[in-house]
């Protein structure tokens, strides 16, 4: 019988160097970037290099060999020391997963490498304007003209286009005269003739931006398409419950950026000769926040450790990401409580993470899409969708 | 070129420390153990200078079972072997001590240069190079800010308060550096993932030679008889101006000498 929470010493000391790493570019490395429009390059790089971006992918094609524990781990230490890449949700979690498990050996050689020490950069791109969170509806469609495959679409909320060689496009193939459709994933690069993307301004304070995506008969090779045409709905889920495990690795990272700003305040923030956190208005709301952060944090780890395991992470997966998204949005607003005016101040960086914490409850499924999927699935309550 | 890193296990200098009051030792137990923070500037000059040279890079330590972690670090930053001196008679040893016990496993193993940390945080006495030198009938470089070998001599500058003072030593020699000499690296993944199967040799007083009563807080050649807590800030000084509060105001910052 075994059933241990400790997690060794190679995943601490891999907390201890990436948290190392992060902790020399910080916060104002990151907030600079993202109101300067510039970019957290350098970081990536230097990530990369460190084999912190493949820590997930195959030692043959470069990467560390470990799973979605290890690559957890670095999101959720880079994001606590003021630096969340959000492209790792993308690039080694959705990308190299799905091209690592059902991608052909070319395939594998040709992007994994890249992907793995970050010298190249892979977004994905599944939501359609009209499909929403309903992947089913995907209207995106490649048809096959002689050895080519030309695809036609458009998506909307992709990330970091500007950073990326390459997009992950969820389409569909137009399968002959009777008009089927079947999902089907293709790599795109993203200076392809007829690929136009077009930044949305968004409110949120992060160097990643927010694209809508245009593919306009997209002209791709007949290898562009992702392994065996069959495969697209399993390929799909591959690659989503590890973009969920990511997506609560950010929020946990983020959340306890405002925890760790929210409680050296409130030790040495005096009013009236008393720290303001001995008072218990402040302190139980940021003891509840703890709480929630360590009670994601166990369900991201199972869900993680589950996916390494190769078993069904569907519940647990959703699980992390909502709870996790939760912690965040209630830790940075409590963060911000216990700063008063100066939490909405540029100079303590907590109303940075405001907009940040927000998204989270978002994307890449709402809380609501959760909870419907629980409540089918788990509870066994009819389906509304 | 085979370079020895001195690695000391310290409580993190960045947390409460405490001594402990049944025998005045450092309390470890209770205490978040880190490698010293200066020692890894050392164990990073030690990597730069194997890999210009060749050679390996072994990490030296003397602590209880715990210090392993130390020498994980060292070892995921990119040593290539590690000696832990473990033995429970050495609790309580003071610098004189510990320095017989270094020595004693330095003259087990091969070395042209040995590199430490010009202090440590818990002790902060800073003597050990010396007196490892001083054991060892080897020179000693103390205190570089930058380290070049070549020629089967030690060269380096020698950090002071206005400049700093050109030394050199013919190999092999101990050198302690500052933490102005470089900016020590973060372990990579792999890095992490290779030390633990890299070589660690655990040796006790009897495999060194030494006697137990060589050693230990009851042999101490000095001793912690009392010890206190930091007394609570004072009430700071209070300028009233009447007039003359610029010229107070300098007068104090010249009394703390900032200007």
């Amino acid at each position: 019988m075994t059933l241990h929470f400790d997690e060794g010493d190679e995943l601490r000391a891999l907390r201890a160097a990436v948290a190392d790493l992060g902790s020399r570019y910080g916060q104002p490395y990151f907030l600079e970037q993202a109101r300067s429009g510039g970019r957290t390059d350098a970081l990536w790089a230097e990530a990369g290099k460190a084999g912190f971006l493949g820590v997930n992918l195959p030692e043959e094609y470069g990467g560390g060999g470990g799973g979605m524990v290890e690559l957890s781990i670095v999101l959720e230490e880079l994001g606590a020391a003021g630096c969340p890449l959000l492209m790792m949700v993308v690039s080694p979690a959705i990308c190299g997963t799905v091209i690592g498990r059902f991608g052909t050996d070319e395939q594998k050689q040709r992007w994994l490498p890249g992907l793995a020490d970050g010298s190249s950069t892979m977004g994905f791109a599944i939501t359609e304007p009209d499909a929403g969170s309903n992947s089913h509806e995907i209207t995106t469609a490649a048809r096959r003209d002689g050895d080519e495959w030309v695809l036609s679409g458009q998506k909307v909320w992709i990330s970091g286009v500007d950073q990326a060689d390459a997009l992950l496009v969820v389409g569909r193939l137009a399968d002959g005269p009777r008009g089927t459709l079947r999902p089907a994933l293709f790599v795109v690069p993203t200076d392809a003739p007829g690929l136009a993307a077009h930044p949305i301004p968004m409110e949120i304070v992060s160097p990643e931006r927010q694209f809508q995506v245009f593919l306009d008969d997209v002209r791709l090779p007949a290898d562009a398409l992702v392994g065996h045409p069959d495969q697209g709905i399993a390929q799909l889920f591959a690659g989503l419950n590890p973009e969920r495990v990511m997506a609560a690795a950010y929020s946990l990272g983020v959340a306890r950026l405002a925890m760790a700003k929210a409680t050296d305040y409130a030790r040495t923030r005096q009013v009236w000769g008393t720290p303001i956190g001995a008072h218990q208005g402040l302190a139980h709301p940021l003891a509840a926040c703890r709480i929630e952060i360590e009670c994601a944090r166990l369900m991201t780890q199972k869900a993680a450790w589950l996916i390494d395991a190769g078993q069904d992470a569907g519940t647990a997966a959703n699980s992390a990401k909502y709870a996790a998204a939760e912690a965040a949005v209630h830790a940075v607003d409590q963060a911000i409580q216990t700063h008063g005016g100066n939490g909405l101040s540029q100079e303590y960086g907590v109303a940075a993470l405001l907009t940040m914490s927000r998204v989270s409850r978002i994307a890449p499924v709402s809380r609501e899409m959760i909870l419907s999927f629980v409540a089918q699935h788990d509870l066994r309550l009819p389906r509304s969708y | 070129m085979n370079i020895v890193v001195l690695v000391k296990q310290v409580p993190d200098s960045g947390s409460e420390r405490k001594l402990d009051p049944a025998d005045n030792t450092v309390a470890r137990a209770s205490a978040d153990n880190v490698i010293n923070e200066m020692d890894e500037y050392a164990i990073e000059e030690a990597l730069l200078v194997r890999d210009r040279e060749g050679g390996e890079v072994t990490v030296l330590t003397v602590g209880p079972d715990s210090a392993t972690d130390a020498i994980r670090k060292a070892l995921s930053m990119g040593a290539d072997k590690a000696v832990h001196v473990v033995d429970d008679a050495i609790h309580g040893s003071c610098a004189v001590q510990t320095s017989g016990v270094i020595a004693a496993a330095l003259q087990q193993l091969e070395y042209d240069l040995v590199l430490c940390g010009a202090e440590a945080t818990d002790a902060q006495l800073s003597v050990m190079p010396a007196l490892v030198a001083e054991r060892l009938n080897i020179p000693q470089l103390s205190g570089a800010r930058k380290l070049t070998v070549e020629g089967g001599m030690a060269k380096i500058e020698r950090q002071t308060d206005g400049g700093y003072w050109a030394v050199e030593a013919p190999l092999p020699a101990i050198v302690s550096t500052w933490d102005t000499i470089n900016e020590p690296r973060y372990p990579s993944f792999k890095g992490i993932m290779a030390a633990k199967k890299k070589p660690v040799e655990t040796k006790t007083l009897a495999d060194l030679g030494l006697d137990a009563g060589s050693v230990g807080l009851a042999n101490a050649t000095s001793k912690v008889l009392d010890f206190a807590g930091r007394p609570p800030k004072g009430e700071g000084v209070k300028v009233v101006d009447e007039g003359d509060g610029a010229q107070k105001f300098v007068d104090f910052l010249a009394s703390q000498k900032i200007v």
